[in-house]
């Protein structure tokens, strides 16, 4: 039995110890927020927070995370939508949308480390995170609004 | 799953009005009897709209177009409506004629430009009939009556809520011919409004083919043949299951799929399961060997099929005072929609059958489930989810859904099957790797009297339509002369050829299709061709296009907003491209640098006649994205074949733009003409790759003959 944190809720989960946190979120605990995109940290999909720092769930094992507190999409905007969450909307942001959870999760933990990034400081935070419908240029507007840049 | 319950709930109330745009002899039915589903709008006894859109919503935000065109001509709120991709049937269907019963599909950038006038019809039909039996009830004057904000109104005084009246307006004949509202007052359509689809995405909310969950449902993870076309040969289903939660292996025609209780259990099952593949004959076909055949076909003597030769190209030869040639060669490029291949499959209790799917063609799908179930297509529904991306790959995926339903009929139960990024990208259907060898005349003052354009490579019409056979093997694939066949630019002489040498390596449209080589092609050609004749390149292509001013508008619009021939700061450059394609003009200028041996793109300017548009923020952020994703092409991407297979499997080694190479400014300029409307999915697309490597041209001195780009080369 695993102890896992999730949005402030903490579940004892039945499940094998390698098994990455992104298919304990989707298949076990519900949470469809977070994406599977290529399985291998390349593309970003599945950020989640761990701790406070952005974590590819998808090559996490969920054994790594017995004390961390996991913080997801549905955890960001459980009570509202978040600033980011917000400025996607006026930005009109999403295309097709799968990757845009993980981008929302990755900006969330870009914000908290640096609350006025550069836009230098913008793209290198976001490079883990592919977008194939191309909204970049709409995300790095989106950020900048919620950091007030 | 939310959009299962919401179509529920919404079906739950009562009183839906069905309108079909099979008007001829269709009845109208009330809900209950709307199972046939010839219909694209229901109305809720609370005045909420169902809107069953013919189109798949994969990103491209069509189903908010769409809902704008309903809004505006039935006259109720965009936010009151929902709309949901349909179930094949005719009314959905395009290209319909007395022989050909059309297909459901989205493709082609049709999306809007085939269905804004059927959906306005189907809007205005609903409002003639509510207004009908609003007269009737309320014993009112109909030509009184209007619709306003989802209220029937007669002068400034509210009659009634469309609601009440949409029971007994069902029962009512659709009006064949209906008014449609005076162009006028249009105050929607043209504006930018928010996505309907946008807060659920943002919120994370279960809305894909991938979140779907079930009673019962098993997972089922695919383990398929690298090597393309690939067949089964054997597997000991024991080795899979090792692995907890592994329950059952069942075989495919190009593999296996290891069915398991979790995701995950599937996923570690088929990396466990011990399998063999037969041999194929293309078993060491690698990207030299392909980029050779290319080369070789390029120069056969045997005579290439020219679907144009205008003037005298021969003659032009002889008589030029100047000849530029060059050879140009682009990859296999893959889709890479984000949410890999998956599809949920029931076989229900009373005989039917339900995919859950994300595709981009509803009717190949139903074939291939068909097929593969036994079953007629009245037992089959199909529900369209929204996608993770499509690009043209979901156009596909005949094999996938066949297996999902081989899995589904084997296990029993409801079965999510589903793709890992390395089938995704390995499974093939490509956009197809081509060459093009050009040749262009001038004459001693620097003027184009000739032009030769001969591409090379795999037929993806052959690919993509087999086991039908539209062209005879060596004959000629559209696709590849693709924007070059009915160019506007109009040299003395122009010939056009194409030279089949068909691979293994299946293709099918990608995104603005044989245009994306096309558009790289040609126009980089042009600007040797301009270097050549000391002209300017938006000199040399006005001269091309001096009798067409629709052309000569775009190239003009784009001059100016992206300040073509002003000074701009050292090291950077423009690059201009212009290319047609789906209807759609677009002239493409980037402003670029070399930062550290690589290419950078400052700003993009686009202008595009599209002739009119609905979704203004729609057609920008598929502007947007076209650069984008042409850029990436031009950066990066790339599929390497080796051993008859895709090497570059997963989104390490296959390179996609990222966001410290995208443009740190795209401005787009909408030219309104008034022509036939035309796409905005794809013609952005094409322009841009040629734009950035003309400003490398300029830069380095050296043109940009093979992409992806790798400077020094």
């Amino acid at each position: 039995m695993i102890n896992l944190t999730v949005n402030g809720k903490t579940h004892r989960l039945d499940v094998e110890p390698d098994t990455p946190l992104l298919w304990v979120l989707r298949d076990t605990l519900d949470l469809k927020g977070a994406k599977y995109g290529c399985g291998i940290a390349q593309c970003g999909a599945c950020t989640v927070i761990a701790n406070g720092a952005a974590i590819r769930s998808c090559v996490t094992p969920v054994e790594a995370l017995a004390d961390a507190d996991v913080l997801t999409i549905e955890g960001v905007g459980a009570k509202g939508l978040s600033k980011l969450q917000q400025a996607w909307l006026d930005h009109q942001v999403p295309q097709c949308g799968y990757c845009q959870t993980g981008q929302i999760m990755q900006a969330t933990a870009l914000l908290k480390d640096i609350p006025k990034p550069t836009d230098e400081e913008i793209d290198a935070g976001m490079a883990g995170n592919i977008c194939r419908c191309g909204t970049y240029v709409r995300i790095r507007a989106a950020i900048k609004q919620a950091a007030g840049v | 799953m939310n959009e299962m319950l919401s179509r529920r709930s919404f079906i739950a109330g009562s009183g839906a009005l069905v309108v079909s745009l099979s008007v001829s002899a269709a009845p109208v039915f009330a809900q209950g009897a709307a199972a046939k589903l010839t219909a694209f709008l229901e109305i809720a006894a609370d005045g909420r709209v169902k809107l069953w859109s013919p189109t798949t919503e994969m990103g491209q935000g069509i189903h908010t177009g769409h809902a704008m065109l309903i809004a505006e001509e039935l006259g109720v709120p965009l936010q009151r409506i929902s709309v949901e991709t349909a179930n094949p049937a005719p009314a959905f269907r395009r290209g319909v004629t007395a022989t050909n019963p059309g297909a459901m599909s989205s493709g082609g950038s049709w999306g809007m430009r085939a269905w804004h006038v059927p959906l306005r019809k189907a809007a205005a039909q609903a409002r003639a009939m509510l207004l009908a039996e609003a007269a009737e009830t309320k014993k009112l004057p109909v030509g009184e009556l209007d619709i306003v904000d989802g209220v029937v109104m007669r002068g400034g005084k509210a009659v009634g809520p469309i609601g009440a009246f949409a029971a007994g307006a069902a029962r009512r004949e659709a009006p064949a011919e209906p008014q449609l509202r005076d162009k006028a007052t249009r105050k929607l359509t043209g504006t930018r409004q928010p996505r309907l689809d946008l807060p659920a995405k943002v919120k994370g909310e279960p809305i894909y083919c991938f979140d779907m969950e079930m009673p019962g449902m098993v997972y089922a993870c695919a383990r398929l043949s690298p090597v393309f076309r690939g067949e089964l040969q054997d597997f000991d289903a024991a080795s899979a299951k090792t692995v907890k939660g592994v329950t059952q292996v069942v075989a495919l025609p190009g593999g296996a799929a290891v069915v398991a209780n979790s995701t995950w259990a599937a996923m570690k099952g088929a990396d466990a399961l011990a399998i063999r593949f037969k041999p194929t004959p293309h078993d060491k076909l690698d990207s030299a060997t392909i980029s050779a055949n290319m080369k070789a076909a390029l120069g056969s003597a045997k005579p290439a099929v020219a679907p144009r030769a205008d003037g005298d190209f021969a003659g032009a030869l002889k008589s030029a005072a100047k000849v530029v040639e060059a050879d140009y060669e682009v990859p296999f490029l893959a889709h890479t929609p984000l949410e890999p291949w998956n599809a949920v499959v029931r076989f229900n209790a009373d005989g039917t059958l339900e995919v859950w799917a994300p595709t981009q063609a509803q009717d190949r799908l139903l074939g291939a489930i068909t097929a593969a179930s036994g079953l007629t297509a009245d037992k089959v529904t199909i529900h369209t989810t929204l996608l993770g991306g499509g690009f043209g790959r979901r156009l596909r995926d005949v094999e996938g859904v066949r297996d999902a339903v081989l899995v589904a009929k084997a296990v029993g139960k409801p079965v999510h099957y589903f793709w890992r990024r390395e089938d995704e990208i390995g499974q093939g259907w490509y956009r197809p790797a081509q060459m093009a060898r050009m040749k262009a005349t001038l004459d001693a003052g620097g003027k184009v009297t000739g032009l030769s354009f001969r591409a090379a490579g795999t037929s993806m019409v052959m690919d993509f339509a087999a086991p039908a056979t539209p062209i005879q093997e060596g004959g000629l694939d559209g696709s590849s002369l693709q924007s070059i066949a009915d160019t506007r630019y109009k040299p003395p002489a122009l010939l056009l050829e194409y030279a089949m040498h068909r691979e293994p390596v299946p293709s099918a449209p990608w995104r603005a299709v044989g245009s994306t080589q096309n558009g790289f092609f040609l126009e980089c050609f042009l600007d040797e061709v301009a270097k050549a004749a000391g002209k300017d390149p938006l000199t040399l292509r006005r001269e091309l296009l001096a009798h067409d001013p629709r052309a000569l508008k775009v190239l003009d619009v784009v001059a100016r907003e992206s300040g073509w021939g002003t000074p701009l700061p050292a090291g950077r450059a423009r690059g201009l491209a212009y290319m047609e394609s789906y209807g759609s003009l677009c002239a493409e200028v980037a402003e670029v640098s070399i930062v550290d041996g690589k290419p950078k793109v400052h700003r993009v300017t686009v202008a595009i006649d599209c002739g009119s548009i609905v979704s203004r923020d729609g057609a920008i952020s598929q502007i947007e994205g076209g650069v984008v994703q042409g850029l990436s092409t031009a950066l990066g991407e790339a599929v390497l074949i080796e051993g008859g297979a895709a090497a570059t499997r997963n989104l390490d080694s296959y390179q996609l733009l990222r966001m410290p190479d995208a443009p740190t400014r795209i401005d787009c300029h909408i030219i309104e003409s008034g022509e036939p409307m035309g796409g905005v999915g794809e013609p952005p697309l094409p322009p841009i790759a040629p734009a950035v490597c003309n400003a490398l041209f300029v830069l380095t001195g050296k043109p940009v003959r093979k992409l992806p780009i790798v400077l020094g080369a």
